[in-house]
């Protein structure tokens, strides 16, 4: 048998198994995955995952996806997707009640689940407050006949005050910038409803809130379902108690506590690791619960597979909707994104291509990729979100890690979305744009020659990165931020008595340092050369004016505070100066690294926006 | 200020656990290392405030308005309600 090359360089890449759709929760779309199970045709059971909130969803993104993949793989057709207002299903009234609207959106993924599969009954698998969702959703809809519920939240109060936990330590970030009091709203902020909260750059709304703090499943009776697997967190275990309460009440009921849950859904993406134990348990369990004694022939209802197509209002253009579309490209369909488009008629061709932060899946840090695709789609541009190989919801390359931030071949993955965009869409001008590692490729694709119009970077890192580095070295970016701290400690007598006794990692200290003078003495060394038209390498300030003298704008946003400021001063040296308007800089204040605070966030869009109209 | 050891020694110890399980390189703790450049992150300080109320018995972030500054800010916290 020949091997196809294209398949033979990616990972389980299966053209046709994974299937994106969009379905109806009431009168709104919800976007989705069907993963499909070669058994399906007698497939009676079908799995719909209920996704974690918030950040947790982004940092899970990947392993949920294994664990779909690998429910499909026995057997059982799964449907992942997205509650209104997340990912990539359509926008929520801020003050809509989500616990009830997202409550409502399982029961209609498990009316799609059954109509696209023809099974007769669901299992539910929901993830932290997705399972708690699930619970819920079992309660009013009786084709569900089972739950696995991987680290439920059981208390409602408790889920929120881990959440407020989380939002107070997110505002030391402002505290630390001194044009802003601290703690104080910005504007945007100050427009949020009284009792609403966002968290990590996720919003509950009031009534959210509300209902949270009245939810407790140990005082809401079981479930209406027969089985029910637990698979709870080693280091805080909450649903023991619960689950042999439901198991008192009749429920057929496992429990086990695993480790792997903070390394897979509470450590960032890049770092987020599948757990292989829990995947397993699920496998054994949907085996059991849909073992091949129970499966039938089923007869299957044709369901008419149009192109999936998400049709989103304008405000104020009635009728006038712009279109979201997923979309599989590169080397066998091999890539995936998302792309919004502007409405029929638009016929300036311009296109924008959002690149990953990190490894944080194509929606972006805090789900800014889909408000800018929607917001910039109504003002003429076809925007592009994308997932190198790898990361998200595109396959990864043989040989090659999954979650890898830095990938030799981005700018491969790069060139295929401009293909796209000019093949398929018949885009002329192009604008590349990212943030943190979105923003290094973006500047790397400039400066390889990639056919662009306009980067906008956003808290770039680095500026230059080399394979076989890891992480933690962009952690000695801490050079450029605070040289003074390092240089006090070294000559306080303190910092001494604390190194004697062991308490100071004075090697650190040590490497921290050399590492700035090195960065010194080579940018000085650079500017010297440029002078005199000598080109060294990694010399930023030299690629940037080639970039410049190339026609191609370029845009920096930086949080206050970035290393990534006083890194670009370093090394792009007096070539910054002399880039003048062609390279414009904007720093944010009372913003972290990820823009994950509201008011930031607004003030990020609305110069990333002015910026991109600008010239048009 | 006098420091009961045991919850310092509990809370050093959690910090260190939740920077390995997140993959994070932890600044050496002392009372005036301030947490934002402790190398955790908001998500890693829910984690610990859950874990610390799971062994002590009580969340005293119920209570505040603020999130302590520097560890030493953290752990006084704990401190000051096991008195």
């Amino acid at each position: 048998m020949s091997a196809d090359p294209i398949v033979e360089r990616f990972v389980e890449l299966d053209r046709g198994s994974d299937e994106p759709l969009y379905f109806a929760s009431e009168d709104r779309r919800l976007f989705g995955w069907l993963h499909r199970s070669a058994q399906e045709r007698t497939a009676t059971t079908a799995l719909v995952i209920c996704q974690p909130f918030g950040y947790e969803a982004v940092c899970g993104h990947r392993c949920v996806r294994a664990f779909a993949r690998a429910a499909a793989a026995s057997g059982v057709p799964t449907l992942r997707f997205d509650y209104l207002g997340t990912g990539d299903s359509e926008d929520i009234e801020p003050h809509a009640d989500q616990i009830e609207v997202w409550t409502r959106d399982v029961i209609a993924a498990v009316a799609e689940a059954r109509r696209r599969t023809g099974a007769e009954q669901v299992c539910l698998l929901g993830f932290r407050m997705g399972a708690l969702l699930a619970v819920l959703a079992a309660r009013r809809c009786k084709e569900v006949r089972a739950l696995i519920l991987v680290a439920p939240v059981v208390s409602g109060p408790r889920y929120l005050r881990e959440l407020r936990t989380a939002r107070l330590a997110a505002l030391l970030q402002s505290e630390s910038d001194e044009s802003h009091p601290p703690g104080a709203p910005t504007a945007a902020e100050a427009s949020l409803e009284e009792g609403s909260i966002e968290v990590s750059g996720f919003p509950l709304s009031a009534a959210a809130v509300a209902a949270l703090s009245r939810l407790d499943l140990m005082n809401a009776g079981a479930p209406q379902v027969a089985e029910a697997l637990v698979i709870d967190r080693t280091d805080l275990p909450m649903a023991r108690e619960w689950t042999e309460a439901i198991a008192r009440l009749g429920v057929h009921t496992r429990y086990v506590a695993l480790q792997g849950f903070v390394e897979m859904m509470m450590t960032a993406s890049q770092f987020a690791v599948v757990p292989e134990a829990m995947i397993a348990t699920l496998r054994d369990w949907l085996q059991r619960f849909h073992a091949p004694a129970r499966a039938r022939a089923v007869e299957r209802t044709p369901i008419a597979a149009p192109s999936p197509v998400l049709s989103i209002a304008v405000q104020g253009l009635p009728g006038d909707n712009l279109t979201e579309r997923p979309v599989a490209f590169g080397a066998g369909g091999s890539l995936f994104g998302v792309v919004t488009e502007p409405r029929a008629g638009e016929i300036r061709r311009r296109g924008v291509i959002l690149l990953n932060a990190g490894a944080d899946y194509h929606i972006g840090a805090s789900r800014i990729y889909v408000s800018l695709a929607r917001r910039w789609a109504a003002r003429g541009y076809v925007v592009l979100r994308m997932d190198f190989a790898g990361i998200g919801d595109s396959h990864t390359r043989r040989g090659r890690p999954d979650n890898e931030v830095f990938p030799p071949a981005a700018l491969e993955d790069i060139q295929c979305a401009i293909d796209l965009l000019r093949s398929d869409y018949r885009v002329g001008d192009i604008t590349l744009a990212g943030l943190c590692s979105g923003a290094y490729h973006s500047l790397r694709a400039a400066v390889a020659g990639a056919p662009v119009n306009r980067i906008l970077l956003v808290n770039p890192q680095i500026f230059f990165w080399k394979e076989g580095a890891t992480l933690e070295d962009i952690q000695l970016v801490e050079v450029v931020r605070s040289p003074g701290a390092y240089r006090e400690r070294l000559v306080s007598a303190v910092h001494w008595r604390r190194l004697l006794s062991g308490q100071v990692d004075v090697w650190r200290i040590l490497r921290v340092s050399a590492h700035r003078l090195r960065l010194a003495l080579q940018s000085a060394s650079q500017e010297v050369a440029r002078r005199l038209d000598i080109r060294l390498p990694h010399d930023l300030g030299s690629e940037l004016e080639e970039i410049g003298a190339r026609g191609v704008r370029m845009v920096m946003v930086f949080a206050r505070g970035e290393p990534g400021i006083d890194l670009l001063r370093l090394q792009g040296g007096s070539s910054i100066k002399r880039l003048g308007e062609r390279c414009r800089i904007h720093i944010i204040s009372s913003a972290d690294h990820t823009f994950s605070r509201m008011g930031p966030r607004a003030a990020l869009e609305e110069i990333l926006s002015n910026e991109l109209f600008a010239h048009h | 200020m006098s420091v009961t050891m045991p919850v310092r020694d509990r809370i050093a110890g959690l910090f260190e656990q939740v920077a390995r399980e997140q993959q994070r390189k932890l600044t050496p703790l002392t009372d005036d290392l301030k947490l934002l450049q402790s190398g955790l992150d908001s998500l890693s300080f829910a984690l610990i405030v859950a874990r610390l109320e799971d062994t002590l018995g009580y969340d005293p972030f119920d209570e505040v308005e603020r999130f302590p500054v520097t560890f030493g800010d953290f752990v006084r916290l704990y401190e000051s309600r096991v008195r």
